[in-house]
């Protein structure tokens, strides 16, 4: 099924940032597609509505949750509207987190590009650099050498790794788990050291150039090997653990439900969307990565989508130890022809940077970003349920208003 | 004596002089201070008002015994507040108001000082029809009335059994020692729980309530459900010795209606939404206490080891009875005084009465709310721990049902307490202590309404703070004593050996002193003080994002679904929640099938048709030949 | 599956490290000393800084050993910490934060790689990109115990 994600203007014409199968593609005028989100890619608006918003009745009053809560974190506006107990519909305010990034990149050269890019979210630094540098080093048609390929894949599943690892450990606190959620943290905090000793930086900042990954110092491989089996055959034996607990799994079942057409119509891409049904990586028709296993599942609830996460995390100890055995050997090239795009599998969906460099800087940006997609399918995968499953459907989507307020 | 008379001649003045809509009010005042007066004479030193021979041995007579003393007490300072605050209120209804209000107490007291049936069917009649015409001064709340008077004439049909009875054993209708028989207490109990408003014949009290003025609404709770229980006091009183015969199955039966009336009273006030509707079922929950506090008493009553329990249970039951009367008068007359300023009628609307309306009226709705919570010292405080303590006690019974039976209520009489707590504190936080958004209020000469209602706010204060006195007054004092620090009499103790103590005085005492310790810190550091708003994430709190009373309530509603019916309504962008008394549809139902067979039968007797009502002339006249041969 | 009563006594996760000092710290107010409660507030960072708060609250350094817990409410807490450069929007609640902190308080001010420039009171220190080693160390620094 194709995937709208986003819209841009060049030269007075219109293009469509399409996803399908796992291949981008910048069409003109996608053919049978229907463009549910259409208005909101153009729109990219701050302010997060519903489809169907309910906000009148006896006793309806708008329970405002933000912008300085402890209980979300980060600077931004729930506006639950509600009887009661029930949620009858949610407005989001991104705005809050808006810094103006795209104006501010464009007219910065490519070097400082990728650390504004990278200073988007910290969270999805790696991902937002390896969009980036792919885009400016495919408009300018610069091949990249073997092993900063595959210092760039294993850094692209680190980083998942952590995230993942973060979102379960969110979950396992947010079910009052205290002993599985400490155990996690231990675990979160032990992938950030390990970052650290791979790249130099816990969030993998400044190690991803543009033209490839120089510098890197070949004995850090081993020790990589040894941590990341450490870390993930303890999250194995922690994971087999809670899900048999009752107690834990009842949360989150059937909670914030998203269905597979509802997440489609969304632009929402990533561990949402396989929880929901598609199988869509981008990962999957990539030629670097054979053998890639997709975990999918049906029912699109929360606790589907931590399932999801967690063989992802699986998946990718195995992607990571396959390219520490081959580190010396040639890539696949692979079959990419679009100039000036990059993209990238974050660990919450699909990031796509469009780049224009003329004279050496910037000089036109459009960034798709998984989290504002994700926001406008929290919105509607609340609506109906209670207020104790809120912080549940919140952090099992794992989106940031970082990310997409930009 | 000359008291009562003085009083009856006053309200009869009242009842002539109003076309001046003031002076009847003020005569019913003045009135109700000399029955105030007359019930205190009356307790100590019973007296009789003379008699009306009818027929051969058939009198009807008027006096004040002990019992009718105190409840006539009570009932009188009910009325004097209601009086002076209706010096104010009743400028905004028609001059006949004054009437009607004036020939509501006269049947009241009537019923108070009745010694026989005639008499006090008499009473109740007349205050049945004039409260109904009280009723109807409300816009639009004619079916409310109608359901009011259906069952107001449904409880004397029960008299009218039960006094029959009465006649049938002794020849006449006087309320002598021993005159009474088990169909009489049977009959007799159905009219007076009707009154009361025990479940299930409860649905008339909410819709009363709900649609009357306020003055009547304070009259219709307070003192009107009064004569239901002084109604159940006096049938017990006239019935063989309780030692020699059993009638634990009535205890039985009282204490399962009063928890179960207490629990479902409680239970739809949690859901309610209407301003007036909240107390209404407030008051069947406190009827429902009262009643099921008779039937410990009376289930007590037949161990003769049990005397003393019996007795507590009977203060229990006056406690609660004054803790209800001037709580609910008090909480009627301030709710009403709200409401009148800010033309509003549900709870979410009426917000911010403090600021907007007035501090007496808003602490008067907040006082009172406390002391249905059962807040010490308050007099609502000390009635429930008397429940309390009487239910607890309940392990002293030897037979298996009446532990059962007691068990079992008291669960639900301790669900009830919780569950008025909570309906009170959604009444009183949202109506007296929230943000009033700038609303104004009606500018309204309401003197007589903050005086009527500081006067009951000391009572509610001064009656629950020196309530081992009240329980003296009573003639009870075997349950005051002293204990380690605390003097005697001061203290309250519910059993002899001591089970259950304590002192609202001492409270009071003991409260008043540690606080002087924050004030007087509060009074050095005042400067220090730095005032901000209050924390809502960051932002100030806009009108819409201010929490509802109708959500506050929404979490029980939804965890209960199956006793609420509740259904969440979506429609159009639009949602609530509807909560649905089950009783009604009962009552519906009823009402339905009735109507559909009152059609048929008249559909089929008369209709039109010359040939069928000439037959119906010709069976009058062979029946009259045959009656008069 | 090993025992879990077994696995979790057998292992031993909190690290036992001193931490680093900043010099540029000063001490706050001694009460503090065994007991500090923090509230963070997000004022626009890239959520860089809130991972690295949560971070700190992992099992390797235990803060509940030293008495540092964090707080759900500016008025339950002693020292405020700022998370990045205030977006325009955000200025007003940070405000608003700050009034409701009760006396004595301090603030921490964390920034990422632009500059905090608005002018707070009862500020205590400024850590720029930290890890939450570091932060740890001025946190007992703070506290009065380093």
């Amino acid at each position: 099924m194709k995937i709208l994600l986003g819209t841009f203007r060049k030269d007075d014409e219109e293009y469509y940032i399409v996803q399908e199968d796992g291949v981008i593609s910048i069409e003109m005028d996608p053919q049978d597609m229907y463009i549910a989100n259409y208005s909101l890619a153009k729109s990219r608006d701050l302010i997060v509505v519903p489809e169907k918003s309910v906000k009148n009745g006896e006793g309806v009053f708008d329970f405002r949750y933000g912008p300085v809560t402890s209980g979300i974190g980060e600077a931004g506006v729930y506006h639950l509207y509600t009887y009661g107990e029930r949620i009858l519909s949610v407005e989001i305010d991104l705005s809050y987190k808006h810094r103006d990034i795209v104006k501010r990149m464009i007219g910065l050269d490519p070097e400082h590009g990728l650390k504004m890019a990278e200073n988007i979210c910290g969270n999805f630094a790696f991902s937002h650099s390896f969009a980036f540098s792919m885009a400016v080093e495919s408009g300018v048609g610069k091949i990249i050498d073997s092993k900063s390929q595959r210092l760039r894949i294993i850094a692209l599943e680190l980083e998942r790794i952590y995230n993942h690892l973060y979102v379960i450990s969110q979950l396992a606190q947010a079910a009052a788990q205290k002993v599985f959620a400490s155990h996690m943290s231990y675990l979160f905090e032990e992938s950030l050291r390990l970052n650290k000793a791979f790249s130099g930086s816990r969030y993998l900042k400044n190690f991803n150039k543009i033209g490839g990954i120089k510098d890197f110092d070949d004995g850090k491989i081993q020790n990589l090997k040894t941590n990341i089996q450490k870390i993930v055959n303890d999250f194995r034996d922690l994971y087999d653990r809670s899900l048999v607990s009752g107690n834990f799994l009842d949360r989150l079942y059937s909670t914030t439900v998203l269905k597979v057409q509802d997440a489609v119509n969304f632009g929402i891409t990533g561990p949402t969307l396989r929880a929901a049904g598609a199988k869509e990586d981008l990962r999957y028709e990539d030629k670097r990565y054979d053998d890639l296993k997709v975990p999918i599942r049906n029912d699109g609830d929360a606790l589907s989508r931590m399932e999801v996460r967690a063989e992802e995390i699986f998946e990718s100890e195995r992607i990571i130890l396959k390219e520490c055995e081959k580190f010396n050997l040639d890539v696949e090239k692979s079959n990419d022809s679009n100039k000036g795009i990059g993209y990238a599998e974050s660990p919450t969906g699909t990031i796509v940077y469009k780049v224009d460099v003329k004279n050496s800087i910037l000089s036109d940006l459009y960034i798709v970003t998984p989290s504002f997609w994700g926001f406008n399918g929290l919105v509607n995968s609340l609506t109906g349920n209670v207020f104790t499953d809120f912080q549940f459907g919140v952090e099992s989507f794992g989106i940031n208003f970082a990310d997409a307020a930009l | 004596m000359i008291f009562a008379y003085i009083a009856l001649l006053l309200y009869t003045l009242g009842i002539v002089l109003s076309f001046k809509r003031e002076n009847s009010y003020i005569l019913s005042a003045i009135g109700s201070v000399f029955a105030t007066i007359a019930g205190i004479v009356g307790t100590f030193y019973p007296f009789e008002l003379g008699r009306i021979g009818l027929l051969p041995h058939v009198y009807m007579s008027m006096g004040v015994t002990h019992t009718s003393g105190i409840f006539m007490t009570v009932a009188a300072i009910a009325w004097i507040a209601i009086s002076i605050y209706s010096i104010d209120y009743g400028k905004f209804y028609s001059k006949d108001m004054g009437v009607w209000l004036n020939l509501s107490i006269l049947g009241m007291m009537i019923i108070l000082m009745a010694k026989d049936g005639l008499t006090f069917i008499t009473g109740w009649e007349i205050m049945t029809a004039s409260s109904y015409l009280l009723i109807l001064k409300h816009k639009g709340s004619f079916k409310e009335a109608f359901e009011f008077l259906a069952f107001g004439e449904l409880s004397t049909v029960g008299l009218i059994i039960a006094f029959a009875s009465l006649f049938l054993k002794n020849g006449n209708f006087s309320f002598t020692q021993n005159s009474g028989t088990v169909l009489f207490l049977i009959a007799s109990t159905f009219a007076f729980i009707v009154k009361m408003g025990i479940f299930p014949f409860h649905t008339w009290l909410i819709g009363a309530h709900a649609k009357a003025p306020s003055n009547v609404s304070a009259l219709l709770s307070a003192p009107l459900t009064l004569m239901g229980v002084y109604g159940i006091f006096m049938a017990l009183s006239i019935m063989p010795d309780l030692h020699l015969y059993n009638f634990e199955w009535w205890g039985l039966l009282a204490v399962a209606f009063g928890a179960m009336s207490a629990f479902w009273g409680a239970l739809q006030a949690v859901a309610t939404k209407q301003l007036k509707a909240l107390p209404a079922y407030s008051t069947i929950e406190n009827n429902g206490m009262i009643l099921a506090a008779i039937g410990i008493s009376l289930i007590a009553a037949g161990d003769p080891s049990l005397t003393i329990l019996s007795e507590f249970a009977i203060t229990t039951a006056l406690l609660l009875v004054i803790s209800h009367t001037f709580s609910k008068s008090l909480l009627f007359l301030s709710v009403g005084h709200a409401k009148e300023a800010l033309d509003e009628d549900n709870i979410d609307d009426l917000r911010g009465a403090w600021s907007s309306v007035g501090r007496i009226p808003a602490l008067g709705i907040l006082l009172s709310g406390l002391s249905f919570s059962a807040f010490p010292p308050l007099i609502g405080f000390v009635g429930e721990w008397a429940l309390l303590e009487s239910f607890f006690q309940s392990y002293k019974f030897q037979s298996l049902a009446a532990r059962l039976v007691t068990t079992f209520s008291g669960i639900f009489i301790a669900l009830a307490i919780g569950m008025a707590a909570f309906s009170m504190i959604k009444l009183a936080g949202y109506t007296a202590l929230g943000y009033d958004h700038g609303k104004k209020a009606k500018k309204m000469r309401s003197i007589f309404m903050r005086i009527s209602e500081s006067f009951l706010m000391v009572l509610v204060l001064g009656f629950g703070i020196f309530a081992p006195f009240v329980v003296r007054y009573f003639g009870y004092s075997q349950f005051t004593s002293g204990l380690f620090g605390v003097p005697s009499p001061f203290l309250m103790i519910s059993s002899i050996p001591i089970f259950g103590v304590v002192s609202p005085t001492f409270f009071a005492i003991v409260a008043s002193v540690l606080f002087l310790f924050p004030l007087a810190f509060y009074l050095a550091r005042r400067h220090g003080v730095r005032r901000v708003n209050s924390w809502n994430g960051g932002l100030p709190l806009e009108k819409n994002e201010y929490f509802s009373a109708p959500a506050y309530s929404a979490i029980l509603e939804i965890v209960l679904k199956k006793i609420y019916i509740t259904r969440e309504k979506h429609l159009n962008g639009e949602a609530h929640i509807e909560v649905v008394d089950i009783v009604n549809v009962f009552y519906d139902a009823l009402k339905k099938s009735v109507l559909k067979v009152e059609s048929v039968l008249s559909s089929t007797l008369m209709n039109g048709n010359i040939n069928a009502y000439v037959a119906y002339i010709f069976a009058i006249f062979v029946v009259i030949f045959l009656i008069a041969g | 599956m090993k025992w879990w009563p077994v696995r979790g006594i057998t292992r031993h996760l909190t690290e036992k490290s001193s931490y680093e000092l900043d010099s540029s710290v000063k001490p706050m107010n001694n009460i503090f000393k065994r007991s500090l409660h923090i509230y963070m507030i997000d004022v626009g960072n890239s959520n860089l800084l809130n991972f690295e708060l949560k971070a700190l609250q992992s099992t390797q350094y235990n803060t509940h050993r030293f008495g540092i817990y964090f707080s759900d409410s500016p008025r339950h807490s002693d020292l405020l910490i700022v998370l990045g450069k205030p977006t325009e929007k955000m200025i007003t609640p940070l405000m608003n934060t700050i009034k409701q902190m009760p006396e004595p308080f301090g603030i921490l001010i964390v920034e990422e790689d632009e500059v905090f420039d608005l002018k707070l009171p009862n500020v205590v220190g400024r850590l720029k990109n930290p890890e939450p080693s570091e932060i740890l160390g001025t946190l007992l620094k703070i506290m009065g115990r380093n």
